[in-house]
């Protein structure tokens, strides 16, 4: 989905590429996951704990904890306060997701 | 364990007034705040990346923001000042937790000045959770520092001159906002003028927002409120309807808008959590956006050493936000002794003089945009009312009904408040809930006891603190 973008007023960071659910999405330096997300058309962010409800993006400054995905392996990473970062994998968080352990 | 002169708890507008002032005071100060840049939300600035290049699309609180901006960066260096820091707890005997890169971190501090600030007043209705429904801050920050839009085809749904704003900033960004509904009456609209005497600035930015929505040709439909949002799996239409003076909707007026995006923007909550942990006293002051810490003339809450600043002692913006965090950092640096009770009064004169001059507005805009009864009525049965924890009104009321009649013990009987929120998404609905259930003043519901941490902290950093929290 495009336009969602604003091109006025501002000139945007550098260019990059990050891993939503699997699929290359364009991002730019300077933008937080969820801005990256909702730019690329994406709404749900996560799903419930006990009903498997959709949420999505809310309060944006951090306060709610609906935003919150799987970013690089971590769940419960809120998407509205965390930078992109090239290459960073975000995935929709089903319930409250699984943490990636090194063994 | 460090000792601090004077801890600041944010880096908003009152928060850097107040830093800017016990700086060149000479006063000791460290500051922290959550977010990457200093300004908060109404001067939050761009992260790293984006690079300028028109100031006239930002709307008007960009250069206002850049002067204050400017004042901090001109005294920065001589404090100790860390973005992204997390503080999470104050303790017995002046002691701070915070996390900042990382590391779990304790101080302690010889005042305190709190300037948490505020988030949108949330209001459940149904279909309130469908992914596509913002809080009007939430949507304002995507649009004016990330330079992103919400949405294709946005409703605007609350009361108060902010939602004219932000319907300003989506059209100049680009995007359509198909109507602003105004809960409340514009009929006293007029009133504005009388309170707003002499605020040039604030009346010039009314009337802007005002002509850009008229000319952009976006429908501003009074006495109106959002009642439902509907859609399989993220919001595909709105239905909106009449209401009464009490923001009752009118039977029979209900209307279905095809609209992928709702903003909400029902004012604001001032956050208490620190103020409250640290049991400052607390009053309720519905115009003000509900409890509030009780201050002295110069911001020091009932605990001594503790002040606090901004919209998180009741919601008037950040043009007084600035004045009040002025006297705050003045009054910090007069009882540490850095400048004379005389000098201290020298200095707060302007920023007194000024808040004289916005208190009449804000009169006048409190009364306006005060949530009426109708606003807590929309939530049906099935409607969830506490986002975390997946409970319905209905769970709330049966646990009215088995004998809960405070927040607290709710909470114990349904774990309302007990999510990742912690109660900052609930709360102010379900203290009016149990208030209509048990037919008193909202005031008369004792409110959830906060507890550190105030947000959710990684277990692994929280076991660091284990002898902070043995105590």
């Amino acid at each position: 989905m495009a336009g969602r973008r604003v091109e006025n007023g501002v000139k945007r960071g550098r260019p990059m590429e990050i891993e939503v659910d699997g699929r290359k999405v364009t991002a730019y330096e300077g933008e937080t996951v969820a801005a990256s997300v909702v730019a690329a058309g994406g709404k749900t962010f996560r799903r419930t704990v006990k009903k498997g409800h959709p949420r999505g993006m809310f309060c944006g400054i951090g306060v709610c904890f609906e935003c919150l995905m799987t970013i690089d392996g971590v769940p419960n990473t809120r998407a509205c306060q965390t930078l992109v970062t090239p290459g960073c994998r975000v995935e929709t968080q089903e319930g409250l997701g699984k943490l990636e352990v090194e063994s | 364990m460090k000792e601090i002169e004077l801890m600041i708890l944010g880096t908003g507008s009152a928060g850097i007034a107040a830093a800017i002032e016990a700086v060149r005071a000479g006063v000791n100060v460290m500051l922290l705040d959550e977010n990457v840049k200093p300004g908060g939300q109404i001067y939050r600035q761009f992260a790293d990346g984006y690079r300028v290049i028109d100031e006239k699309t930002l709307g008007r609180d960009y250069p206002r923001g850049k002067r204050l901006l400017a004042e901090f960066e001109s005294i920065r260096h001589k404090l100790d000042y860390r973005d992204q820091a997390l503080a999470w707890g104050v303790f017995p005997d002046n002691e701070l937790a915070f996390i900042w890169r990382g590391e779990s971190h304790s101080v302690r501090y010889r005042k305190l000045i709190v300037a948490a600030g505020a988030y949108d007043r949330p209001v459940p209705f149904p279909g309130w959770t469908l992914p596509g429904v913002f809080t009007a801050g939430g949507a304002k920050t995507l649009v004016k520092t990330q330079r992103v839009l919400p949405g294709e085809n946005i409703l605007l749904a609350g009361t108060g001159p902010l939602q004219l704003a932000l319907a300003n900033q989506i059209v100049k960004a680009g995007g359509k906002v198909a109507a602003i509904l105004e809960a409340g009456r514009i009929e006293s609209w007029p009133r504005l003028l009388w309170g707003g005497w002499g605020q040039w600035q604030l009346l010039s930015d009314a009337v802007h927002y005002l002509m850009g929505i008229r000319r952009a040709g976006i429908p501003l439909w009074r006495n109106q409120i959002i009642v439902e949002a509907r859609g399989d799996g993220q919001v595909e239409e709105a239905v909106v309807a009449q209401v009464d003076r009490s923001w009752r909707p009118k039977p029979g007026t209900e209307r279905t808008l095809p609209v992928d995006t709702i903003c909400i923007g029902y004012g604001f909550v001032p956050s208490t959590e620190m103020t409250r942990i640290a049991r400052c006293e607390h009053r309720y002051e519905p115009l003000l956006g509900g409890w509030i810490p009780v201050l002295t003339e110069e911001m020091e809450t009932s605990v001594s050493g503790i002040y606090a600043c901004g919209d998180c002692t009741g919601i008037a913006g950040s043009m007084v936000a600035v004045e009040e965090g002025r006297i705050a950092g003045l009054a910090a640096a007069r009882s540490l002794g850095y400048i004379s009770p005389e000098e201290a009064e020298r200095r707060m004169a302007p920023s007194r003089q000024r808040l004289a001059g916005l208190q009449r507005l804000r009169r006048v805009l409190d009364e306006i945009s005060m949530p009426r009864p109708g606003l807590y009525e929309l939530a049906k049965d099935d409607t969830i009312v506490c986002r975390c924890e997946e409970l319905t009104l209905k769970e709330i009321r049966e646990a009215i009904q088995n004998g809960a009649t405070d927040m607290n013990e709710v909470k114990r009987m349904t774990r309302m408040g007990m999510g990742n929120c912690q109660g900052r998404m609930c709360g102010p609905a379900i203290q009016e809930i149990i208030a209509r259930e048990k037919g008193v003043p909202p005031q008369d519901i004792a409110y959830l006891n906060p507890r550190p941490p105030v947000k959710p902290v990684p277990l692994a950093l929280l076991a660091e603190h284990k002898a902070l929290l043995d105590t």
